[in-house]
């Protein structure tokens, strides 16, 4: 995170909000294009009611990052980041938090609600908890998915998976599958497709059950 | 009797029922294969006799990992799939990518491309709210107003068939310009739809505007109000019918829209209705912005001549070794943008769009995160829904105008 060049500008009502954002122990950051304050994680309900009185009236955005490969990041593993605008003055402000993977954030769904789904999103993306939420639920993957897909260590097609209906997916058979040196999931090995069912190299998976999708929602 | 589910504001039942009778609210499930849930949406709705008591949105269903898979391509690359989430307003996704990621390269994009991604981007906007008029009116039963906007779709689509080559998920901008220029019938054919189009917005308005049956399925239905809006974080056309004249276009300009002389039509109703009408009337003020831009649009270079963005010429590869040197390192490799991060708000069809990019230094953007506007509106559904008849739940759903791609991601 260096800043080069001009840092953006600071608008009027950024300046009182950041002012008094700096007495919740707010620390000022001014990249090239974004006014951001980092602030400790258990004010950030504070914080955002705060910034909210103050005239930021729309909760554009909550999201997470994930700093693991960051070259030369240093300090907690994840940010959560809120991103603020106020209509009247036409400003942008973003509030950080940086927390560690264990480490709960409160939620600001009290404070606002149009973080429900995003804090969600989050959840479901990084694996931070929120505490407070209301529904802390996932929101995008389904529910048989282990694991954070937005999470850095996260392996991209490598996640053995287990589906509801007992379906395996294994790496390694997919992987073959998808290159054409077994059978994999569809049977196909290249060359071999017209009319011609070629021999499979595990054991046939079950077929998916008609009508299997995901964990009911009406039981919760 | 009240009910108490996590995550909701506890829900009287009407005065009737309380008395000797034991009443249950009866949940419903909706979707996620139903028509008027436009794509794959599923709602849990609990009913209160006709009423909503409480509803639920589960999505998720569309689900596809493009903010992953973004971190694992160029820079360049991610134009193929930023478009693919809202499927609709495409040209809306591609733009907001390419100005975040040329404000992390201080690209500068020449004017004429500015001036086509304009016009194409508020072309796709009408398309997509013909879609939404389409399908919208559909859903309440009309049907003769789905093929209307579907034939003046289709001519909007022949044009960006033109230009891009793809009728669905351009893929056209690139970061510092465009693809290539427009062909040479692309003023003629604009131009033509410019002057036909007018006719045809009077044609609906005289279908639905003036409907008795219309106005009377849509005034005061699902009422949103300003405050309430702001809590729930909807932005776009359903903001702006709610009271507040919020439109990125006009509050931080991006793409030259500052020289475009436009209005933002703005109701205070906040129902149904008026959501509609903000709609009807944002394609008369793209079709403005389409016009001016068209006028001032002077042949020049589409793209940043920058050689760290941009691929040199083709004809140039045969004479110079550099040529073909930036060349192998942008197709292999791709650019580098400085550490830091970005992110531009842009007015999509449906509300606030943006990406935040973070870049390690790297080729490919180290995180990606996209402010969906439809998934931020879904929040509202509770808002517009509740206490309202469920026949209604349709109306608001269509209202909200909801892209699954763009909710799913």
């Amino acid at each position: 995170m260096t800043t080069e060049g001009a840092a953006a500008p600071l608008g009027p009502l950024s300046e009182r909000v950041v002012e008094a954002l700096g007495a919740l122990g707010g620390r000022l950051e001014r990249e090239p294009f974004e006014v951001r304050v980092v602030l400790p994680a258990r004010v950030i309900v504070d914080a955002v009611r705060t910034a909210r009185a103050a005239g930021f009236d729309l909760l554009s955005d909550v999201f997470a990052i994930d700093w693991l490969r960051y070259p030369g990041h240093q300090g907690p593993r994840f940010s959560v980041d809120y991103n603020l605008y106020s209509i009247e003055h036409g400003e942008r402000l973003f509030l950080r938090v940086d927390v560690d993977e264990d480490e709960p954030v409160p939620s600001i769904t009290g404070a606002w609600k149009a973080a429900t789904f995003l804090e969600r999103e989050v959840y479901d993306m990084f694996g931070l908890r929120f505490s407070g939420h209301p529904d802390l639920r996932k929101i995008h993957t389904p529910e048989d998915l282990e694991g954070h897909p937005l999470r850095k260590d996260f392996p991209l097609g490598e996640t053995p998976t287990l589906f509801n209906d007992g379906r395996f997916l294994d790496p390694a058979a997919f992987r073959a599958g998808m290159i054409g040196a077994s059978g994999g999931l569809t049977g196909w090995v290249g060359g071999a497709r017209k009319g011609v069912v070629a021999e499979q190299v595990d054991p046939a998976p079950a077929a998916p059950r008609p009508g299997a999708t995901r964990g009911d929602e009406g039981e919760r | 009797m009240t009910v108490k589910p996590a995550g909701y504001q506890a829900v009287t039942l009407s005065e009737e029922r309380t008395g000797d009778f034991e009443t249950k609210l009866m949940r419903i499930n909706v979707g996620p294969q139903h028509p008027s849930t436009h794509g794959v949406l599923r709602l849990v709705v609990d009913l209160d006799g006709e009423r909503i008591a409480r509803i639920s949105p589960v999505i998720g269903y569309l689900h596809t990992g493009f903010e992953k898979t973004m971190e694992h391509r160029t820079y360049q690359q991610v134009v193929t799939y930023s478009n693919r989430m809202d499927y609709v307003h495409s040209f809306g996704h591609d733009l907001a990518y390419v100005l975040s990621a040329e404000q992390l390269m201080a690209a500068r994009v020449p004017e004429r491309a500015q001036r086509i991604r304009v016009i194409l981007t508020e072309l796709n906007r009408i398309a997509s709210h013909l879609v939404f008029f389409g399908t919208g009116i559909l859903d309440m039963g009309a049907l003769t107003l789905f093929f209307y906007t579907m034939r003046e779709r289709e001519q909007l689509l022949d044009i960006f068939e033109s230009v891009t080559g793809v009728r669905m998920n351009f893929g056209y901008f690139r970061v510092g310009g465009l693809y290539q220029d427009v062909p040479e019938s692309f003023e003629h054919d604009v131009r033509a739809f410019i002057r036909s189009f007018p006719k045809m917005l009077d044609q609906y308005s005289a279908l639905f505007a003036k409907n008795d049956i219309f106005v009377n399925r849509t005034t005061g239905v699902g009422v949103i109000p300003a405050e309430r809006a702001l809590e729930d974080g909807l932005t776009g056309p359903s903001l702006r019918a709610s009271g507040v004249p919020l439109d990125f276009r006009k509050a931080q300009p991006y793409s030259g829209y500052e020289d475009y002389d436009f209005d933002v039509p703005v109701s205070t109703a906040g129902d149904a209705h008026a959501r509609f009408e903000v709609r009807f009337q944002e394609m008369r003020e793209s079709l403005k912005i389409v016009e001016q831009a068209l006028d001032r649009l002077e042949p020049g270079p589409v793209r940043d001549p920058d050689r760290r963005i941009s691929l040199p010429p083709r004809s140039e590869l045969e004479t110079s070794m550099e040529a073909v040197i930036f060349h192998f390192k942008l197709v292999t490799e791709g650019f580098h943008p400085p550490r830091g991060s970005a992110y531009v708000a842009t007015e999509s069809a449906r509300g606030e769009l943006g990406y935040y990019l973070v870049s390690d230094g790297g080729s490919m953007p180290y995180r990606v995160k996209v402010r969906v506007p439809s998934l931020v509106n879904l929040q509202s559904l509770e808002s517009a829904c509740v206490g309202g008849l469920f026949a209604d739940m349709v109306v608001n759903i269509a209202t909200m105008d909801p892209v699954m791609g763009d909710v799913d991601k």
